[in-house]
């Protein structure tokens, strides 16, 4: 309840230094930690929201809330028949694509408000999320647009089948008119770093305000332990598996000694 | 219950990896054969990616060998003049493996390329075994014994290079025994196997060496293939999963010990039969997703992760 006070006096000091609208967010947490147990979980975003009842025309107000996670390299490949063998042919690679994405609204958002805006997506269809633009995109030997575009699909696609790319409305909650609130699905597929979260208060279709802020995604546990050492100190980690398979190897044999002498 | 395995990115039932490593082992110790041939696709079709199923097959096959090496070697049963001689030629063999492997990664052929060796090799193994075994099963109802030549001169004796193996009672070239030694480091690299069913035919008919030598020697010479190979996987492509190996080596070590315990006590062509029916079963399903239209065509891979 405390926070709900909190949130409000933050709300109406911002509404009256900009005296039309203001939108203010209670941060939930700064680091996920995600340890070999992790089976995804909620990340709560809420905040408050206030807009000038005078100044709106029919007085819409959306919130439209996006996560975007650290970015990465991938590659696509796509198989095709080769004298009945469905074998990877083609592959075209995107660079510093997000390793997460998740786009939700109030109110089902158009695909012109947010090339408008310049959100970062292009929706030209439903399932195409991001702005290629900006993406670096090496093309390989796929040529023509048409098979570009299958491409970009085969992404989103095989992104949103990995849980990690979502566009969603209708899941924020409005309380008492003026408070918000959304459980994000972080599933245990996203990459570790830095993720942004971007909230805008879109009022008559344009954006009045907004805020964002960072979260941490960090491994932690015996297992990442396990990751990272293998990563940083290869040779040692081969060494000290082959020391595992050599003692339990040794002790098998001199455990089944015994075992047959009795 | 189920555990996360770090270097495959993946939670597995503990028990299934448990039960896995355990029946791998047991067929390994019934029939000594190493049981990578089988650990590899088994790991694969779990979902656990086909670097990882492969380095940490190599992984496994070191404690497995070791563990049948000190058993053929308190009989005297192993040839360590030979099993040099063929590490030499399985070094190079396994650096070019791995290259090779990594390289296979890179234009992201790897899966298809495993997938079709491993298809040539479980066909010709299962075929192998189901003939012979069939062949002993009628031989055995007609009452018939198998006879065998002792020692025969072949190719193998006349290049040059020749040395002195005393233990197999051999005066032969080492150059057949390198090549073998090289072929099986490749095949080692790049499948996970160990090359027992290749190197111990080849063993006996290229080179000539006792039957009785052959299994020791193979293993023995397998430790360290494999372990060369975990080492390079290790430090090239990074797919050795420690914990993955832990499980299936526990698991496999106890099992290939009760396969010993009851290739003594059972009749080993039935079952022979049956694994050869279990390893077409595998190459039958390998090929099927080699020649399936698959749901998606597109797959993803991340080459970089900027953290």
């Amino acid at each position: 309840m405390n926070l709900k006070i909190f949130l409000f006096i933050k709300l109406f000091v911002l509404f009256f230094i900009s005296s039309t609208s203001a939108l203010v967010i209670g941060s939930d947490e700064e680091e996920i930690y995600i340890d070999a147990n992790f089976s995804g979980k909620n990340l709560l975003v809420f905040g408050a929201f206030y807009s000038d009842p005078s100044q709106a025309r029919d007085n819409k107000s959306d919130i439209l809330i996006e996560v975007v996670g650290p970015s990465e390299d991938v590659v696509i490949r796509k198989k095709e028949s080769f004298f009945g063998f469905w074998l990877n042919s083609k592959s075209v690679e995107f660079n510093d694509v997000p390793g997460f994405y998740y786009l939700s609204s109030t109110n089902e958002i158009t695909n012109e408000f947010l090339n408008e805006n310049n959100i970062g997506l292009l929706n030209k269809k439903d399932t195409q999320l991001i702005n290629w633009s900006i993406l670096n995109i090496d093309w390989g030997n796929v040529k023509n647009q048409k098979e570009k575009n299958t491409f970009y699909d085969a992404l989103i696609r095989t992104k949103e089948s990995e849980d990690v790319y979502r566009k969603v409305n209708g899941e924020i909650q409005i309380i008492d008119g003026n408070l918000f609130r959304s459980y994000i699905e972080i599933p245990n597929t996203v990459p570790v770093g830095q993720y942004k979260v971007n909230l805008y208060l879109i009022i008559d279709n344009k954006i009045s305000n907004e805020y964002s802020y960072n979260f941490m995604v960090t491994r932690v546990g015996i297992e990442e332990a396990i990751y990272s050492f293998s990563k940083n100190y290869p040779l040692i980690y081969g060494l000290i598996s082959l020391l595992i398979a050599i003692l339990i190897g040794l002790s098998g044999a001199e455990v089944f000694k015994r075992f047959r002498k009795v | 219950m189920s555990i996360y395995l770090p270097i495959a990115e993946l939670s597995v039932n503990i028990v299934l990896l448990l039960s896995i490593g355990g029946v791998v082992g047991f067929l390994s110790g019934m029939f000594g054969l190493g049981g990578g041939f089988l650990m590899t696709p088994i790991l694969i079709f779990m979902g656990i990616p086909t670097n990882v199923a492969v380095a940490t097959s190599a992984n496994q096959i070191v404690a497995s060998s070791i563990s049948g090496t000190i058993g053929y070697w308190r009989q005297g049963l192993v040839d360590f003049k030979m099993g040099g001689v063929l590490l030499i030629g399985s070094f190079f063999g396994s650096i070019l493996g791995v290259w090779i492997f990594s390289r296979l990664v890179v234009l992201g052929q790897i899966d298809t390329v495993i997938s079709i060796l491993y298809f040539a090799l479980l066909t010709s193994i299962g075929l192998i075994m189901l003939i012979e075994s069939s062949q002993v099963i009628r031989d055995r109802v007609r009452r018939k014994t198998v006879k065998r030549k002792i020692h025969y001169h072949n190719w193998a004796h006349k290049l040059p290079f020749k040395m002195k193996f005393y233990k197999s009672k051999l005066y032969i070239s080492a150059i057949p025994p390198i090549i073998i030694g090289f072929v099986i480091g490749i095949l080692s690299a790049t499948m996970g196997i160990g090359g027992t069913f290749i190197l111990i035919p080849a063993m006996i008919y290229f080179l000539g060496m006792p039957t009785s030598k052959v299994i020791g020697t193979s293993l023995f010479q397998i430790i360290f293939v494999t372990a060369l190979v975990t080492l390079l996987h290790a430090t090239t492509t990074y797919a050795v999963d420690a914990v993955l190996a832990f499980f299936l080596i526990i698991a496999s070590v106890i099992g290939a010990q009760l396969g010993v315990l009851a290739a003594n006590k059972l009749r080993g062509e039935e079952i022979r039969a049956l694994l050869a029916i279990i390893v077409l079963g595998v190459a039958t399903k390998i090929a099927l997703d080699l020649l399936v239209e698959p749901n998606e065509v597109f797959n993803i891979s991340v080459i970089r992760a900027l953290f």
